[in-house]
């Protein structure tokens, strides 16, 4: 079959100031109708550029220098604008990453669904509209008609992607172009709208380019994919063959860089050394040289083709890999020969000696608590009224949770946007106060501390924030940055303070020139480096890490992931690390607590959560969460958690998640579940667990309870026995 | 909407309130009473204090506020004794004058800076953005006196095409007919004005243009004209709603120092002459409107805001 959309040697260049970049290099690719195409790689690689040169969007200074889009073998480069225009929208039409701006917030979904209709085939405002309620409806938004003459800002992030959906579709384009559609999203809405573009593409028969960063969506909503790095691409394969068999060095490290949810926290993340090149002057040779554990001198000269191995698999390398990257444990003090009987294959990260005293000596060794929140409550206040500020209701961020961490360890708290989680953690190092409930640091009481004792123990709680673009001050140098806790603090002399700031750039890698340098020198990683070291400076007893990673790339993710492990093993730091993404938590965290709605439903080891979830929000959760291994990620059957979650200000009665849960029953309507006992350590709230419930009593005296939870006294009779 | 309009007045006449207290005490303090100034420097104080008895200038500061306002309420906004005139009837016959200039120069600044704006936006850092961007910083820059003094020189004094000095007539409708005498007084407003909005609208613009919902629209098939007229204006011209709002009493205090320059008989004029004159209650009234504008102008941007953008409810 020919394929609907073919691009040829397609190369294009954007104008700055001073340079010209070029983001699009000799990229040919194809796709098929009823096919899904991915095309992944780290941001700035050239891929979101692709999909835009597609629909001839590119922005200012931009334009397409060489090569051919055909769009069912007619050329759309050197088209005339009003034809270019007459296919944008009709035949081609394109959906981008957040769905909170890419709805005009002045009009109404209904105009804005109707507006290519009317555009591209005539039809009149009410025929228009009736075909947006009908497309509207095909998205799977409720009550379609009755919502048209909505805006944008009263629907959730999910709807109004849907809505960004039903807008793309309305003139049933042949080519859809999907650039990161899901990455603003939660992962139980992700898994939705991922379904949702899968059944669409099925039904209406498109081609869809998914342009995206993620392996794990790769992995279960593609056909084919292309691999891109620095505006070329440098794989080709079918889902399955790339995944199994990777060529490509790149396409290996990007996968290995994954934490997994199936990887112990001892094994160590394949990184890649470095950031992708500068694409106003890139290397000569192969792109991707500067950053291969497998460089040699030709690839730093001559450019590799990308040739076929055969009809489906491509690559451009001239020392190619076969298949994943077996990883190094962190225990290892020296690099990992890669699988079995394949001696040639070196591991391509670039080895670390990183020792760590065994993890289960450790585990033994019943520490004391270093932190422990007890029934912990925080209601932000909603008021109404411009003079008087009449409280008229609370949100309920954080409704009685508990849980303990001992030295050493690390506590990772997961759950959707808006569950609670960063509220705990700003509680935790004393910058919200509680409504009502302790947090105890080594047996101190924060929450009634107050003034000069607080501040003087704050020096014990650092936070690690998520942006790692808005948590350094633009204005000052990294040097001051660092030092300033040690001023707060009023620690040391200028040249003591001195020696620390070196030894922390050291510690976390960074040159000890950078003291002399501003934050926008630095790119995400190495922000995240100082703002890591920053934390460090007062060699506090907690870290609390709020999405620590989220904002970086998965090659630059594992280097933060195993910098913050390397730490904690040579300093004993105790992390609180709350994230949105199960599979970093677990890869970081001994103990996991799952928040919903503000309450803790469940806490227990990563093999707890993972391999024997009890509750339903849980084994949800984990089923939502893409997985980088087509075959896995086919496997599963049912979209993991419907719907969305509710509001906080009047949280569901009884079970809080029942709104969503597929087991429910009477009981949970009135009844709120305890936190009770399912194994040492492993606690849930749930009337009909997945798992079965262990009476009290049951629990082996050895079994070090790493967490104790809850507010009822099950859980307290549980652990006293 | 309804209750939110009455939280607002209320608001609004309490702080109002506030204003005028302190208005009154500060103007109180400086200028106690009007006495020496009505009966002659060459008075004696058993004369001025038998003025002020009979005046009701020597009771305490805050009674003579409460009568004043008693006063003000039922239309009667003080005496002034230089122009032996209410300040009422000064205002009356004045104050449509100010309105009309300042209005039609509001009108047209407006009218200028948003297509300007968004051009100098759709085509930054072109020859044509810099240029503007030139001129509108050194229109910014200037004192409106000196922009007044500049077109006077060029387009009265030099090329004879209008008139030095602003129109004369007492009938507001003759003023407006009267183009030939009014075109440099309102150009000066209007430039200076324009200079701001359309440096804002500018930045406003490109902030919107940056925005994915302008990509979508393109994505869309749009042309360009109507992805500016249907996703960009409105998105962009948001912030300026609240910047006019806010600008209306400055454009009172630009009519102070235009109607000074081209003697045009309107409350700036009156309020510039009673300064030198001291005169005691035209300057307490024109304070006291202008702080009047200021709640007023709030609270209208806010109501227009609120009409324009979706997404701010009134609970």
């Amino acid at each position: 079959m020919a394929p609907v959309l073919q691009l040829d040697n397609l190369s294009t260049d954007i104008q700055l100031s001073r340079s010209v970049v070029h983001p699009v290099a000799n990229v040919s690719l194809h796709i098929e109708s009823g096919e899904t195409l991915g095309l992944v790689g780290e941001s700035g690689c050239g891929k979101s550029m692709t999909g835009l040169s597609i629909l001839g969007l590119l922005p200012p200074g931009g334009r397409i220098t060489d090569g051919s889009v055909k769009l069912d073998g007619r050329d759309l480069v050197g088209l005339s604008e009003a034809d270019l225009r007459s296919v944008r929208g009709n035949e081609i039409a394109m959906i981008f990453q957040d769905p909170l701006t890419s709805l005009d917030p002045t009009k109404t979904i209904g105009y804005q669904v109707s507006e290519p209709v009317r555009l591209h085939r005539g039809l009149s405002k009410k025929e228009a509209l009736d075909r947006a309620a009908e497309v509207l409806g095909l998205v799977g938004l409720p009550r379609p008609a009755e919502r048209l003459s909505d805006y944008p800002h009263q629907l959730s992030g999910g709807l109004r992607q849907r809505v960004m959906i039903a807008m793309a579709l309305s003139c049933e384009p042949k080519v859809l172009v999907a650039d990161e559609p899901t990455t603003a999203l939660d992962v139980t809405i992700q898994a939705q709208i991922l379904a949702l573009l899968d059944d669409l593409k099925s039904r209406l028969g498109m081609a869809i380019l998914l342009v995206t960063h993620d392996m794990g969506v790769i992995a279960g909503h593609t056909d084919r994919v292309n691999v891109m790095y620095a505006g070329r691409i440098v794989e080709e394969a079918t889902t399955e063959q790339l995944f199994a068999h990777m060529h490509h060095p790149y396409t290996q490290a990007l996968l290995g860089s994954i934490p997994r949810l199936s990887q112990s926290g001892t094994e160590r993340l394949a990184n890649i050394p470095g950031v992708p090149p500068d694409l106003s002057n890139p290397p000569p040779g192969c792109r991707f040289a500067p950053r291969c554990a497998r460089v040699t001198d030709k690839c730093t000269t001559d450019e590799p083709p990308l040739l076929s191995e055969d009809v489906a698999h491509s690559f451009a390398c001239w020392h190619p890999v076969d298949g994943p990257l077996a990883l190094a444990k962190i225990t290892d003090s020296v690099p990992v020969e890669a699988g079995a009987g394949s001696r040639e294959h070196l591991p391509s990260a670039a080895a670390v000696t990183v020792t760590e005293p065994d993890a289960r000596d450790t585990m033994e060794v019943p520490g004391g608590a270093l932190l422990e929140v007890r029934d912990l409550v925080k209601e932000f206040p909603v008021t109404s009224g411009m003079v008087l500020q009449r409280k008229v209701g609370s949100v309920k961020a954080v409704s009685g949770v508990s849980f303990t961490i001992e030295a050493g360890k690390t506590f990772g708290l997961v759950g959707e946007s808006g569950c609670g989680k960063t509220t705990i953690g700003k509680l935790v190092v004393a910058l919200e106060k509680a409504t009502s409930g302790q947090v105890l640091l080594g047996g101190k009481d924060l929450a009634s501390m107050h003034g000069k004792a607080l501040r003087h123990h704050r020096r014990n709680l650092q936070l690690m924030f998520q942006d790692p673009y808005s948590s350094l001050d633009p204005r000052m140098r990294v040097g001051a940055i660092i030092r300033e806790p040690l001023t707060a603090q009023g620690i040391g002399s200028h040249k003591e303070q001195q020696d620390r700031i070196f030894e922390l750039l050291d510690e976390v890698g960074l040159p000890r020139n950078a003291v002399e340098r501003y934050p926008h020198e630095f790119s995400g990683g190495q922000r995240q480096r100082i703002g890591l070291a920053r934390a460090l400076t007062l060699n506090p007893q907690l870290i609390v890490a709020d999405e620590p990673v989220s904002a970086l790339d998965v090659s630059i993710q594992a280097q933060v992931l195993n910098l913050m492990k390397r730490l904690q093993t040579d300093h004993g730091l105790t992390y609180l690390v709350i994230s949105h993404d199960l599979a970093v938590v677990k890869y970081m965290a001994s103990t996991i607590g799952v928040m919903y709605l503000g309450k803790l439903v469940e806490v227990g080891s990563g093999d707890d959560i993972y391999q024997r979830a009890a509750h339903p929000y849980t084994a949800g959760l984990i089923n939502t969460i893409p997985i980088p291994d087509p075959q896995a990620a086919k496997a599963r059957s049912e979209v993991g958690i419907q719907g969305e979650l509710p509001s906080a200000i009047n949280p569901p009665s009884g079970c809080r998640f029942r709104t969503r849960c597929p087991f429910v029953q009477e009981r949970c309507v009135e009844e709120e579940p305890q936190l009770r006992s399912f194994g040492p350590g492993h606690i849930a709230a749930c009337h009909f667990p997945l798992q079965g419930y262990e009476p009290p009593g049951a629990a082996t005296a050895t079994a070090t309870a790493t967490a104790t939870a809850g507010t009822g006294s099950a859980v307290g009779d549980a652990f006293a026995s | 909407m309804t209750a939110y309009l009455i939280r607002r007045v209320i608001t609004s006449i309490v702080v109002l309130i506030g204003v005028s207290i302190v208005i009154f005490f500060l103007l109180h303090t400086i200028y106690p009473s009007p006495a020496q100034d009505v009966l002659g420097a060459k008075a004696t104080n058993a004369a001025v204090n038998a003025w002020n008895k009979a005046n009701g200038f020597d009771r305490p500061w805050i009674l003579q506020y409460l009568s004043y306002i008693g006063n003000a309420l039922h239309g009667n906004l003080g005496y002034s004794y230089k122009l032996n005139q209410s300040v009422a009837a000064l205002f009356r016959e004045r104050w449509a004058r100010s309105f009309y200039l300042s209005g039609m120069s509001l009108l047209l600044s407006v009218l200028l800076a948003i297509p300007l704006g968004i051009y100098q936006a759709v085509r930054r850092n072109s020859l044509s953005d810099n240029a503007m961007t030139t001129v509108a910083f050194i229109l910014y820059a200037m004192p409106v006196f000196f922009l007044a003094l500049i077109l006077i020189q060029a387009f009265a004094l030099s090329l004879h095409i209008f008139s030095y000095e602003a129109s004369q007539s007492t009938s507001v409708w003759a003023v407006m007919a009267d183009w030939h005498a009014m075109t440099l007084p309102i150009a000066t407003l209007t430039l200076i004005s324009v200079a701001g909005y359309s440096r804002y609208m500018r930045s406003s613009a490109m902030d919107a243009l940056a925005q994915d919902y302008i990509k979508a629209a393109r994505a869309k098939g749009l042309p360009e004209r109507l992805v500016l007229f249907r996703h960009l204006v409105r998105n962009a011209c948001l912030p300026m709603v609240t910047l006019i709002g806010l600008s209306i009493p400055v454009l009172l205090a630009g009519n102070l120092i235009t109607e000074q320059v081209f003697n045009y008989q309107g409350l700036g004029l009156l309020f510039y002459n009673s300064l030198g004159n001291v005169d005691y209650d035209v300057l307490i009234a024109y304070t006291l409107i202008g702080a009047t504008l200021v709640i007023v102008g709030n609270l209208v941007a806010d109501i227009a805001l609120t009409v324009a953008d979706p997404r701010i409810r009134l609970a």
